[in-house]
């Protein structure tokens, strides 16, 4: 018997195509075609099966009716999902371990340069912070805190891709991800023993299904600009305030006056020649012509009967453009019931907000799987990048130092030709950019494939092998170049860098599982053998006589050549246990056995265990009972413990001690003990105790997930600060205990669903950590402290070490010294305590200079006088997701925020303390004290602050901002072509999207980038990008 | 372990401490040997963490000048070196002997150095190979033990170097600057720690050992100093800077960059200065500058004052540079890499003057020697004519200044005689205050061992 029909969707009621239809209990089946319709061959009594991703499998036995109309209901309940897990898969109901998983449209309207900034705010308990706008840059990602004291930014999870072992996922194509999961608790993770402690995150890419073949095309054009602007001064007002400092610094130190008539940014020895660099100039007859071309004049504040003349330049202007980037993808998958296949291929290429940044990347992805028996199935896969960008030469030069450099300076010459600045590192940003070029390429080839053998119902075996290669070639050539007016360099120094990192793996699992009455069991046992070996080779070279060739064969000296080889290697026994009754009560059990290369001699080996439970309130007879299932429909209630390992920090051959090679002596090679060999080196372990509740209610309209995890990390591999005396400045050792506890919240529902079309679904997650140093090794001081700062603790009355590394405590507190005004008069400032942080003998303060807190009040401002300001770490992160649709149009938000982070913002200092001494300044200054009686909170304008008065050079606690921020990360306006349309254009989908991207930063901190804690040195800042994309499906 | 087999791997790990010590010497050395004299003052860019040291106002947190560590990472790598050489076969024992000795003399003078910076510090004679909390963290010796294993391990050092010659370039420790060191040391322990006659006896006799070597005055003092003459007669040993192997070292902040000179120099200071380079952080004082007398030839090759011009046209002083130590010029600009001389021959005459006037004896032979390069054809105006010990102690002092300006050894100089008080300006006024002789031990130093004594008065 033929039966005909449509399926349609239940959210709109378009006709949905590629809906797999097969004869229950059999192997005949067909896809739906675009118009949603099918055609299938079936015995009357037969069911039907009608499943397709994202939607409610439905069944359907036809009877005698020849035409259906089937009805697909769009599947709300996550909590109904099926999740990877280490080394297989299970559906969300009977986990019971913590694991977040992306929701997958946060990836479809933005071209990820790199897939996990995708991640930033939408899992609770990863934070994703952007620290550069470099395009194609990746962000930092930490899950749950991480666990290492000497470096908590450096923890990074564990990524495994399609099942290959990696330390980041790094040019994986968005547009290639099928589905990227986060495992955070030890009991989820410890099935990756020892590099598990960091968490895991899990992706899988698209695979092919059975099928017609779907095409799929993607188009984004970006526009990317600069989101905020440092407030930097006039040429006008920094003349003005330039010299004025002068003056202010000749107070103490008569000889600053020379400076006012010396070649320099507001000096008066400038000319019109190509001798100097800056256009300030008293005005003569012959320069007078000026003035009509732009110029601008004022009087000179240190003799104002003179006239002085100069040229504004917006350095900003000059650094920062409109980048424009293209992305396109195409995407093909289908198969029959003997195998599929699937094919991507991309191409992205993305312009930096900063002149000469730019990154490129192809992507190819190719997997397939074939029955070749009844029951064995072969697949493989290939995934091929080729990447490459271009980098400023240095991040603090370009974006701290040359944004400053003086807007007085000289961008072209008289002559027409680009000035060099004041030097390279306070340069003319597009003079010293032209004059460096790289040439940086990146391939990374995966190559894997293995069996799957049903050998009996229930029981399988999967081989698998992979191979991945990472092949990296650098190339860097300064070209001559003017260091400043004065110095032309030439020495033209050229090098070259080839890496290769060579990966196998070989992994095998054999897995059981069967359900006997309400028993339902499944068995998982493991093998898995790792071996990378990393070698690489690089070359310095210098005195070239052109500039034409890049290449190191035009050098005439070799400055310097290396080359090393370096090798890990993980054998690794694994098991698992689950076993439910009823899928009301849970248990699994899980353990790794690992045995590494690079551990002391007598830790080779470890074991990492296991073990979460579990209970499904709603499935229990009692509660469905209490008639509670149409409000809370899902009750779940779990429980993890586990222990994992780390490796993070361990180089390959760190336990042996190292003896470096590379440094001369009067020609001959020298032989430098570097590292202390420490036999005794382990891996750290993590402990985690996690305890979670899931919730489904009103029949799935609302999920909400609750974790607690409370972490401890044990045998820190750790940097251990040694006395100098021992020659060393530290050893790398287990030492130390650190917690990390906290709260994760995701919720997540749909708020409006009508009828007419019309839905609202909102996501929200909330993540907290607190961290606390449990135990340091003793070393005779208190609370074993490492490091720290002694001063005044006005509770007990003393002077106590803080800060540093001490038990109780956190990482990276600051003390600095705190500003409570400015001196309104010269009195004012005489009757303060006398300050001994200033550097000169006299220690004379002037109204204009900082009043400091003088902390014990012993009428003298020293050392012990620094208060507590801050933590660069944060301590809350989260965001916010919710999408409207109506008809065709649909408009996402997408929203994320992180507390708790204090920066200091040394760039604003350095600007505001002139500490260079060519060195423009922030707008603060126009408010700064200028005369007796004025109130404000900008201390005196002095050349070279540090020499004079340290008003901010000592860190002054106004510069200490919260980095506290809420980015509106997304923005989209979608419109789906309706698919009557569509068909009769032969597609099935056709979408087209508005986004926003990275629109908005609310936040209190001046700096351009507030995501990342710790000192500000000048940061490439994240651009605002806007985004016009095509997707069309046939 | 596999490393410490061969007689290879000792060769490699001399030439490691080496260049673990031109580490040392790159800033460190200077700061701790002259930097607080009154040689160095501000000079027209930011000295800014320079200023405490030639004001002394040392500070265990805001300025407690370089830290130990340097120095111990050298002493680390002599250990290794003292433990495993010896049991390790040379195809020649005179080569093994030369290098334990020139690590026994490198200790020595490391040791000499931090008990004359910070008085006792923690005696380490073994490498860190391993950490042990129970025994890592050591109290600081007390001077006595010091000098003991100063004088010991100038004892050993002596016994073991097969030949009283001069390495190629001098790039090294020999006997003979072994013996430099052991006038050196001798004379502190004279005049600072009551060694009396016997120690003054000691001292003179090893500095006229050097004499007997292949050591000589050039004729002309600025060759001493030439890029391309290191390792000339005079030297006795000097750390060897090589272009791709060391960085620039301290010479370079004395210098000037172009773009910093003031409009109007005259042509004359112009070609003094050649080329640019370097910056001008901090310059030498104007209490140092106005004690050269126009005829001493030592000047141009020590210091250049620079002038620039006022609106009204007349010259007004700008800054000045230091010209002893002015590097080469290639195609990276002014590079400033030359060698930084532990012992030349004049500061072994001048030494030697030093003990015998100390003795009783008349030191005028040796600091007329000096002296007839310094003035050549004026040398009759100049001529040393021996007065009382006091008198002559001053004269031998100041002449130290003239000769040997800038090579990291002013400070101790004044430290041993007793002058530092009397010439620093910035210690005029706190005359008595001895504590400040010593530095501070850095908050770095002090957080890391707890059994650490801070210095008397920088609590």
């Amino acid at each position: 018997q033929s039966v005909k029909g449509i399926v349609t969707s239940g959210a709109d009621n378009s006709p949905l195509p590629f809906v797999t239809v097969v004869v229950k209990g059999t192997q005949t089946g067909v896809t739906t075609d675009a118009a949603g319709k099918f055609t299938i061959n079936a015995p009357a009594d037969k069911t039907l099966v009608f499943s397709y991703i994202g939607y409610i499998t439905k069944e359907v036995t036809p009877g005698n009716q020849t035409e259906l109309s089937v009805v697909l209901e769009p599947d709300q309940k996550t909590l109904n999902e099926v999740v990877v897990v280490g080394y297989g898969s299970q559906s969300r109901e009977t986990v019971t371990t913590s694991i977040s998983k992306l929701d997958n449209k946060v990836l479809e309207n933005i071209p990820y340069a790199n897939a996990a900034s995708a991640l930033q705010g939408t899992l609770p308990g990863v934070r994703v912070q952007t620290t550069t706008g470099q395009p194609g840059a990746a962000p930092r990602v930490i899950i749950r805190g991480g666990t290492s004291i000497n470096n908590p930014d450096g923890s990074s999870p564990l990524y495994i891709i399609d099942g290959v072992i990696r330390s980041d996922m790094n040019d994986i194509n968005a547009d290639d991800i099928e589905t990227l999961q986060v495992l955070k608790d030890a009991s989820s993770t410890s099935i990756y023993g020892a590099r598990g402690a960091n968490g895991v995150v899990i992706i899988t890419t698209k695979k092919g299904k059975a099928g017609k073949m779907q095409i799929t095309f993607r188009q984004n054009t970006t526009f990317s600009q600069l989101a905020k602007k440092y407030n930097m001064m006039s040429a006008r007002d920094y003349v003005y305030f330039g010299r004025l400092g002068v003056l202010n610094s000749a107070k103490k130190i008569p000889e600053r006056m020379s400076v006012l008539s010396i070649a320099n940014s507001f000096g008066t020895g400038n000319d019109l020649t190509n001798r100097t660099y800056s256009t300030v100039q008293y005005l003569t007859p012959q320069n007078q012509y000026k003035l009509s071309e732009g110029w601008e004049s004022i009087a000179d504040p240190a003799d104002p009967t003179k006239t002085l003349i100069f040229k504004n330049t917006d350095w900003q202007d000059v650094l920062f453009q409109t980048g424009i980037s293209q992305n396109y993808y195409l995407g093909a998958m289908g198969g029959t019931e003997k195998g599929s296949y699937n094919l991507g291929v991309g191409y992205l290429k993305s312009q930096g907000i900063a002149i000469n940044t730019d990154f490129r990347r192809f992507t190819f992805d190719l997997s397939g799987d074939l029955k070749i028996r009844e029951k064995l199935k072969v697949n493989a896969f290939t995934n091929f990048t080729n990447s490459g960008n271009n980098q400023v030469f240095n991040d603090n030069q370009i974006f701290q130092r040359a944004l400053a450099l003086p807007p007085t300076a000289k961008l072209y010459f008289e002559d027409g030709t680009m000035s060099p600045g004041f030097n390279r590192s306070i340069g003319n940003p597009l003079y010293q950019l032209s004059r460096y070029t790289t040439d940086n390429h990146l391939y990374r080839l995966t190559l894997g494939g293995g069996l799957t053998w049903n050998i009996l119902p229930g029981l399988t075996f999967e081989p698998s092998t992979s191979l991945y290669v990472i092949e990296t070639n650098n190339n860097s050539f300064q070209k001559s170049y003017l260091n400043g007016p004065l110095a032309f360099i030439d020495s033209r120094v050229a090098t070259g860098m080839r890496q290769t990192h060579w990966q196998q793996q070989v992994d095998a699992i054999l897995s059981y599982n069967k359900s006997i009455n309400q028993h339902g069991l499944d068995f998982m046992l493991g093998a898995s053998y790792f071996d990378r070996k990393i070698s690489a080779l690089s070359a310095t070279g210098q005195g070239a006589s052109t500039d034409i060739i890049p290449t190191l064969n035009a050098s005439a000296t070799a400055v310097a050549v290396s080359s090393s080889i370096t090798r890990q290697r993980i054998i690794s026994f694994f098991g698992r246990a689950n076993y439910n009754f009823a899928q009301k009560y849970l248990l699994s059990l899980n353990a790794r056995y690992d045995g590494a290369s690079n551990l002391g001699l007598n830790n080779k080996w470890g074991l990492f265990p296991g073990a979460s439970v579990g209970w499904n309130i709603h499935n229990e007879s009692f509660w469905k009972g209490l008639g509670l299932t149409g409000v809370v429909n899902i009750l779940k209630l779990r429980s993890s413990y586990g222990v994992n390992g780390n490796l993070g920090q361990l180089g390959d051959f760190q336990a042996q001690g190292n003896y470096n090679v590379g440094a001369r002596y009067d020609g001959t090679a020298a032989i430098q003990n570097t590292v202390i060999p420490n036999s005794n080196l382990k891996w750290e372990q993590t402990q985690t105790y996690d305890v979670g509740l899931d919730i489904g209610l009103f029949n799935g309209r609302v999920n909400l997930l609750v974790d607690y995890f409370n972490k401890r990390t044990d045998n820190l591999l750790t940097n251990l600060e040694l006395p100098l005396e021992t020659g060393f400045q530290s050893i790398l050792t287990n030492y130390g205990s650190l917690q990390n506890r906290g709260f994760e919240v995701e919720i997540s529902g749909t708020i409006i669903r009508t009828e007419s079309g019309f839905n609202w679904n909102a996501g929200f997650n909330i993540a907290t950590n607190q961290q606390k140093i449990l135990k340091l090794p003793a070393n005779g001081n208190e609370r074993n402290r490492v490091g720290g700062v002694l001063v005044y603790d006005p509770e007990t009355g003393k002077n106590e070490w803080r800060g540093g590394l001490q038990e109780g405590g956190r990482i990276g507190d600051y003390y600095a010294y705190k500003q409570i005004g400015i001196f309104a008069t010269d009195e004012e400032a005489a009757a303060a305590p006398i300050d001994n942080i200033v550097p000169l003998a006299s220690k004379v303060k002037f109204g204009g200079d900082v009043n400091w807190l003088d902390v014990d009040g012993n009428k003298q401002i020293n050392s012990y006088d620094r208060v507590y300001l801050g933590n660069p770490y944060p301590t809350v992160t989260g965001g916010f997701t919710t999408a409207f649709a109506y008809k065709n149009f649909t408009l996402n938000a997408r929203a994320d925020f992180t507390l708790g982070h204090t920066i200091y913002n040394y760039t604003r200092a350095l600007y505001n303390g002139q500490f260079v001494g060519e060195n423009n300044a922030s707008n603060d200054i126009l408010r700064s004290w200028q005369k007796p009686g004025d109130q404000t909170d900008i201390a005196r304008y002095y050349y070279a602050d540090q020499q004079v008065q340290s008003n901010l050079f000592r860190q002054n606690s106004l510069y200490f901002e919260k980095g506290d921020f809420l980015a509106i990360r997304e923005i989209t306006l979608g419109y789906g072509f309706p698919s009557a349309l569509t068909s009769k254009l032969g597609l099935s989908n056709l979408r087209l999207n508005v986004t926003a991207n990275n629109l908005k930063y609310f936040t209190k901190y001046s700096g351009l980038n507030p995501e990342e804690g710790g000192q500000d040195n000048g940061r490439y800042p994240v651009p605002r990008n806007f985004i016009v994309g095509l997707n069309v499906s046939f | 372990t596999s490393f410490w087999t061969t007689q290879e791997d000792v060769t490699g790990a001399r030439s490691g401490m080496y260049a673990r010590f031109r580490s040392f010497t790159d800033f460190n050395l200077y700061y701790l040997g002259e930097s607080r004299s009154e040689i160095m003052g501000t000079g027209i860019l930011n000295a800014d963490f320079r200023i405490p040291y030639f004001q002394n106002r040392l500070n265990k947190i805001t300025a407690p000048g370089p830290d130990w560590g340097s120095i111990y990472t050298v002493i680390h790598d002599i250990n290794l070196i003292l433990k495993y050489a010896p049991g390790i076969a040379f195809t020649s024992e005179s080569n093994k002997n030369n290098i334990l000795a020139e690590a026994y003399t490198m200790r020595a003078f490391l040791y000499f150095v931090l008990v004359r910076t910070w008085g006792g510090t923690p005696l380490l004679l073994d490498p860190t190979e391993s950490f042990d909390p129970a025994t890592i963290y050591k109290p600081r010796a007390s001077e006595d033990e010091m000098f003991k294993l100063i004088t010991d391990d100038l004892a050993k050092a002596l016994e073991l170097f097969p030949v009283n010659t001069y390495p190629t370039k001098r790039g090294a420790w020999s006997k003979p600057a072994a013996n430099a060191l052991k006038g050196d040391v001798y004379l502190w322990i004279a005049k600072r720690r009551n060694g009396g006659e016997s120690a003054l006896n000691t001292a003179l006799a090893a500095l006229q050992e050097v004499q007997k070597t292949d050591v000589a005055l050039l004729p002309n003092f600025a060759d001493v100093f030439s890029y391309t003459n290191k390792g000339n007669k005079e030297i006795v040993f000097a750390v060897r800077y090589q272009d791709l192997e060391a960085v620039n070292n301290y010479s370079g902040d004395m210098y000037i960059r172009d773009s910093d000179l003031p409009p109007g120099v005259d042509a004359e200071t112009l070609k003094k200065i050649g080329l640019g380079g370097g910056m001008n952080w901090w310059a030498p004082s104007e209490t140092m500058r106005k004690q050269f007398t126009a005829d001493d030839k030592r000047k141009d090759k020590s210091f250049v004052e620079i002038y620039g011009k006022n609106a009204q046209g007349n010259p007004t002083f700008y800054t000045s540079i230091m010209t002893k130590f002015s590097g080469f010029i290639d195609a990276n600009g002014r590079r400033f890499l030359d060698d930084i001389i532990i012992y030349r021959y004049a500061d072994i005459l001048l030494m030697i003057a030093e003990a015998k006037n100390a003795l009783g004896q008349d030191p005028s032979a040796e600091i007329n020697l000096v002296r007839q390069r310094a003035y050549g054809d004026q040398f009759e105006k100049h001529k040393f004519v021996s007065t009382s010990k006091t008198a002559n102690d001053d004269e031998i002092l100041r002449e130290r200044l003239f000769e040997l300006a800038f090579e990291g050894k002013r400070w101790w100089d004044l430290v041993r005689f007793n002058k530092a008080f009397d010439l620093v300006p910035s210690l005029a006024d706190r005359k008595g205050q001895t504590n400040l002789l010593l530095f501070p031990l850095s908050e770095t130093v002090m957080s890391r061992n707890s059994k650490l004594i801070q210095n008397p008065g920088y609590e």
